[in-house]
This record gives C-alpha cells, sequence and structure tokens, in this order.
C-alpha cells in the first residue's frame, strides 16, 4: 500500500469561520441590513420607515430564528417537527405574563395613590388579578401567576418552559423509537393539544382572549413606541445572529457529522456505539429552547398572544418556510422565513393591488394560500434545494 | 484463545417462521472464522441478535471475560462494548467525506457532550491517515463518501470498522462486488485484523473463504450443520446435500 501522505495543515485545525464562509456573509448581511433600518427608522433615524414596518420587520428576524431552528431539528437531524411553534407560543406567553402583570401593577397602584389612604399590598394585588382575570369572569390569580411579578423568573421560564416540554416530549418519543410521519402527527398532537388546554378560560392564562397590552414595556412607558421598536428590532437582530452562530458552531464538528449521519441512517449510527436518541433529544430541546427565545422577542413587537398562536397549522408554515427556503442550510431556512412571511403580510395585509380580470377579480387574501401551496409544490417537485440551492450554482461558477 | 462471544440455545421466529432454530456458536479471541449457508439459513439474522437489531425468542448471547448479557444492552451499547459490524451493503454516509466517515467511528467518547466539545487532536489526524492507508484511501480524505466507487466503499466501510477497534468484527459478504486485486487485499486486511481479535465472516464465495483460510461453520435452517475445516465441511454428506450439491 502507498505510505500516507500527512497534509502539512491538517483541515481540523482550520478556524471555525475559514471552514464556515457562510457565517461571515450572513453577519455581514445582517449587520448591514439593521444599519439600513436603523437609518431609515422613524425612531432614531431619517423617519422614512414606519414604526409599524419596523416592528413587522423585527418580527420576522424573530421568525427566521425559530426557522433555523427547524432547520437544525429537521433539515439536520432528519426529525420533522410539526410543534416548534408550541415552544414559540410559550416563550411569547412566559414574558408576556411578565409584562402584563407589571404594567397592570403600575397602573393600579397609580390610580390607587390618588385616593386618601395609601393602599395595602393585598388590595393592589386583589386589583390587579381582578383587572387581568375579569375579562374570564374570575378575580383570583393563578397560580402560575406567582412569579410573573418577577422579571428574572419569567425570563427562566422563557427558557425552562419549552426546553423541559421538549425534554419530556421527545424522552417519551424518542426513547420509543418513534420516528419519520408518526413523530410529525405526535408533535402536531402536541401543539393542538396545548392551544385547546390554553384556550379554556380556567386555564390561567384568560383564554382565547390571550395577554394583550405587551408593547407596553413597564418600566420603559416614557419611551416612544418608535423609539422601543428600533430597540427591538436590534435585540431581534443580536438573538439571530447569536442563534445563526450557535447552531453553525453546533454543527461544524464531529457533532455535526452525527447528526447529519442520523438523519441518513439512524441504525448505521447505532452500530457505531452512538446513542441515537440522546442526540435527537439534545437537538430537539436546544431547538425547542432557541425557539422559546425567539416567541418572547416576538410577542412584545406583535403586542398581543392567544392560543391560535400555537395552532397546528402555525408550525406548519415554518416547516413550509424551511422546505422553500432550502432545507439542510442555515442561511436558507433565513431565506425561506423571510420572504414567505413578508409576501404573506403584503398580500394579505392589504398592501398587493387586487387584480381585476373582467370575468374574475383576483383577491389576494384569498389566493395568497392557493399560491403558498402551489410555491410549496413547485419547490418540492423542481427545487428540491430550494431558494438557498441557487447558492450552490453561484459557488460552483466561482471554482 | 478464550471464548470471546457465546451463542446459545438461541431461537427466533418471525410471523411463523423459525429463522433460527436453538443456535449455538461461540467465537474465541483472536480468531478468523468464516460462516457459510445456503440463503435464508440465518446468517444475517444471526448477526442482528448479536448486535442487538433483533431480540430472541429464546437462548442465550454472552459476551466477554464477565459473561455479559448482551441481550440486556441497547445497539450503542453493544457496539460500545466491542463488536463492530459491517454490513452487506456497503452503509457509509455518502453526504459527508471519507474523513468524516472514519473520524466518527474512531474509539472516542460517545457522548453528546463530549463529542460537541471534541476536536481532532494530533493522535486523531495520525489515526485517520494510518487507517486511510490501510484502505487505500489516503488520497481521497477530502472526497464525498458517496463520490467513490463501490469497492472502495466496501473499504471505507471496514476502515470505520477497523476504527471503532473492536474485539469482535462481524463482517456481512465483504468481497461481493470487489475485482480480484481488491478481494486479495480484503483478504489481507481481514487475516491481518484476525491476529489481535475475533473476526467472523459472513460469504458465499467459497474461493473467497479458502484464501481466508480458517474454521468454518455452516448453518442451515437456523442452526449449525457442521463446523470445522474448510476440507473437512465440504466432505460433509449432509453439508454436500443442502448446500454444495445444489
Amino acid at each position: 500500500m502507498e505510505t500516507p501522505k500527512l497534509s502539512p495543515v491538517p483541515r481540523a485545525r482550520r478556524s471555525f469561520l475559514r471552514e464556515n464562509p457562510s457565517v461571515l456573509w450572513f453577519m455581514l448581511f445582517l449587520g448591514l441590513f439593521t444599519l439600513l433600518v436603523t437609518i431609515l427608522s422613524e425612531g432614531v433615524g431619517l423617519g422614512v420607515m414606519s414604526t409599524s414596518l419596523v416592528k413587522v420587520l423585527g418580527m420576522t428576524l424573530c421568525l427566521c430564528l425559530i426557522a433555523v431552528a427547524m432547520d437544525v431539528v429537521w433539515g439536520y437531524c432528519g426529525i420533522l417537527s410539526l410543534g416548534h411553534f408550541a415552544f414559540f407560543g410559550l416563550g411569547g406567553y412566559a414574558i408576556g405574563m411578565w409584562l402584563m402583570y407589571a404594567r397592570t401593577d403600575g397602573v393600579i397602584r397609580d390610580s390607587l395613590a390618588r385616593g386618601d389612604i395609601p393602599p395595602t399590598e393585598a388590595e393592589v394585588a386583589e386589583a390587579v388579578a381582578a383587572q387581568i382575570f375579569g375579562v374570564v369572569g374570575s378575580s383570583e390569580l393563578p397560580l402560575i401567576w406567582t412569579f410573573a411579578h418577577s422579571l428574572p423568573l419569567q425570563l427562566a421560564f422563557v427558557v425552562l418552559v419549552p426546553g423541559l416540554l421538549a425534554l419530556g416530549f421527545g424522552w417519551l418519543a424518542f426513547r420509543s423509537r418513534v420516528t419519520g410521519v408518526y413523530l410529525s402527527i405526535l408533535t402536531q398532537a402536541m401543539t393542538l393539544a396545548l392551544a385547546l388546554y390554553l384556550f379554556q378560560n380556567d386555564t390561567g392564562l384568560r383564554g382565547n382572549n390571550g395577554l394583550s397590552g405587551l408593547q407596553n414595556i413597564p418600566g420603559l412607558l416614557d419611551v416612544p413606541q418608535a423609539v422601543l421598536s428600533v430597540w427591538f428590532f436590534w435585540a431581534s437582530a443580536l438573538a439571530l445572529g447569536l442563534g445563526y452562530v450557535l447552531f453553525a458552531w453546533v454543527l461544524s464538528g464531529k457533532f455535526g457529522s452525527v447528526v447529519r449521519a442520523i438523519r441518513d441512517n439512524e441504525a448505521r449510527v447505532r452500530f457505531l456505539g452512538y446513542n441515537v436518541e440522546g442526540y435527537k433529544l439534545f437537538v430537539f430541546t436546544l431547538t425547542a429552547v432557541v425557539a422559546g427565545l425567539a416567541g418572547a422577542l416576538y410577542y412584545p413587537q406583535a403586542g398581543i398572544i392567544n392560543p391560535a398562536e400555537l395552532a397546528p397549522i402555525a408550525s406548519i408554515y415554518l416547516a413550509v418556510w424551511v422546505a422553500i427556503g432550502g432545507r439542510g442550510r442555515l442561511y436558507g431556512a433565513v431565506i425561506g422565513a423571510a420572504s414567505v412571511s413578508l409576501l404573506s403580510s403584503w398580500l394579505t395585509g392589504g398592501g398587493a393591488p387586487n387584480i381585476d380580470l373582467g370575468f374574475y377579480r383576483i383577491v389576494w387574501t384569498d389566493w395568497w394560500l392557493v399560491l403558498l401551496g402551489l410555491g410549496f409544490v413547485a419547490v418540492t417537485l423542481f427545487f428540491p434545494k430550494g431558494i438557498g440551492g441557487l447558492f450552490d450554482l453561484l459557488v460552483r461558477k466561482q471554482k | 484463545m478464550r471464548t470471546l462471544l457465546e451463542v446459545s440455545g438461541v431461537s427466533v421466529t418471525f410471523d411463523g417462521f423459525r429463522a433460527i432454530n436453538n443456535l449455538s456458536i461461540s467465537i474465541g479471541e483472536p480468531e478468523l472464522r468464516a460462516v457459510i449457508g445456503p440463503n435464508g439459513a440465518g446468517k444475517t439474522t444471526f448477526m442482528d441478535i448479536v448486535t442487538g437489531k433483533t431480540k430472541p425468542d429464546s437462548g442465550k448471547v454472552l459476551w466477554g471475560e464477565r459473561s455479559v448479557d448482551l441481550l440486556k444492552l441497547s445497539e450503542s451499547q453493544i457496539a460500545r462494548a466491542g463488536i463492530g459490524r459491517k454490513f452487506q451493503k456497503p452503509t457509509v454516509f455518502e453526504e459527508q467525506s471519507v474523513r468524516d466517515n472514519l473520524s466518527m467511528a474512531l474509539r472516542n467518547k460517545r457522548g453528546p457532550f463530549s463529542v460537541l466539545m471534541w476536536r481532532a487532536g494530533a493522535a486523531d489526524d495520525a489515526r485517520i491517515q494510518e487507517l486511510a492507508a490501510e484502505i487505500g484511501l489516503s488520497e481521497r480524505l477530502d472526497d464525498m463518501a458517496g463520490a467513490l466507487s463501490h469497492g472502495q466503499k466496501q473499504w471505507l466501510e471496514i476502515g470505520m470498522l477497523l476504527a471503532q477497534d473492536p474485539r469482535l468484527l462481524l463482517v456481512d459478504e465483504p468481497a461481493a462486488g470487489m475485482t480480484p486485486a481488491e478481494r486479495g487485499h480484503t483478504t489481507e486486511l481481514l487475516k491481518r485484523a484476525a491476529q489481535t481479535r475475533a473476526v467472523m465472516v459472513i460469504e458465499h464465495d467459497m474461493e473467497f473463504i479458502r484464501r481466508l483460510d480458517c474454521r468454518v461453520t455452516v448453518l442451515h435452517e437456523g442452526s449449525v450443520l457442521a463446523e470445522g475445516s474448510l476440507d473437512h465441511v465440504t466432505k460433509d454428506q449432509q453439508v454436500i446435500d443442502v448446500y454444495l450439491g445444489r
């Protein structure tokens, strides 16, 4: 046999960024985009871009972040989870509870202070509970609101609640070796069950009213929404950037190798001595936590969260975004989520002009879903690599 | 030579069909053993049982000095205990490089957290180079495994098996689809591996088995029909009737 040739620089020694040039490109693009929006914004810039558009863009970045998480769990690890929006929603609820409680608390204290005798703590708490839960015919603060007054604890719940739910669900499902379409159905059932549970008035999260007024940040009430929207946009961009780097790093080494191997042939990975279930659980839980964080940034910009956000269809859209953008590449997920969700809000938000064909009027709010469905079918059939696949052509031309 | 793996009285039934019928077989360390038998004799099912893919209805599978009961372990635990398997159809990870394939198989910690922090050290690189040289893929370390020829994929899989550094190698039809020169090389590789470990080869090709020059076990209808040198078993009347005569 020929003698082994030792290459002067073993591949494994090269730096993470040189191994993953797309990370640098993505950061550059995200940075420029953030700068552009900041300059154009109403709050801190030239005032060309409306506050509501800044909010839409900030929310879109959060959707990109959950799409990246979805790509990791589906595109890389091969688990078609159709329930990741449940984790997104739970993150939103966790932060929403603090936002609503602390703001109501402030308002109540202000109004009670105008009375002759200063209110006791018990009176304040009672008034806050009546204010928040009057809408569902209750004046008791439910048990799950015990820590709603504390920002650090509710922030911890943003991570813990989705993380523990994913850990428990994943442990049960993966341990029983539920895979493929059966797992997808289970995840749908999970998000549906959660949504139905939250819809009930006595669940303690205000039923179908959900949590509202989340755009008012306690302690920052003097800051105009125009400025606040830019701050949230920055936070969303930062979260997307950090999430992207985190996942790119996780997937860059041998861990990424094993995860992709599980996607391609999980039985073979077992015979190599890897505990496949442990890896799936790790990926499922990590992506659920990131989804929760994305939700916690999204809903203060949206201003309201209700159980419909956790409906099964939301998680299916998420899979569609990733499929259209291109599975198995992180920037593909970002492209898919950004383009499809922005197109969707443009077409369904009345932004796009309806087309009058004389004999028929194309109303985009009705036809958008048809268009999306056709787009999904077309991508699946003709461009299985999605929009991100176009970059392969670009790279090949350079060589 | 000590007994490394002892399978005794194992039976397994699939939908009423007895794939393995009261099978008893053992292998020592180091030893090279060939397993032959007509189609449906239960050769692959036997490997499935040893590697934990199939759980038998009855019988015992004991491993190593401490007689660990393999039936209680999962596939990955069995692999970590020191049993490596090469499949009949080469199963390498086609969308990853030869280096990544070998690196995954290297004998390192297998837990998610250790693997997350793992970066190839000098010893790992050297080991990968050494393995690549042994399987004749030194020049192709950074190529995708999917771009390899059929024979090269077979070798890559053997290389991954060696990288695991197992005490027992179960090899299912290693020479299938190989050119005569490649077969010669594969024979050498297996014989060398068998100097320090137990190697069990399932093969159909009599010429290949003759070159392995080892003890042969003949399976038929899920149990051992004959065992001994190749010359001994080929003279056995029962073996001639069920297998060679056809």
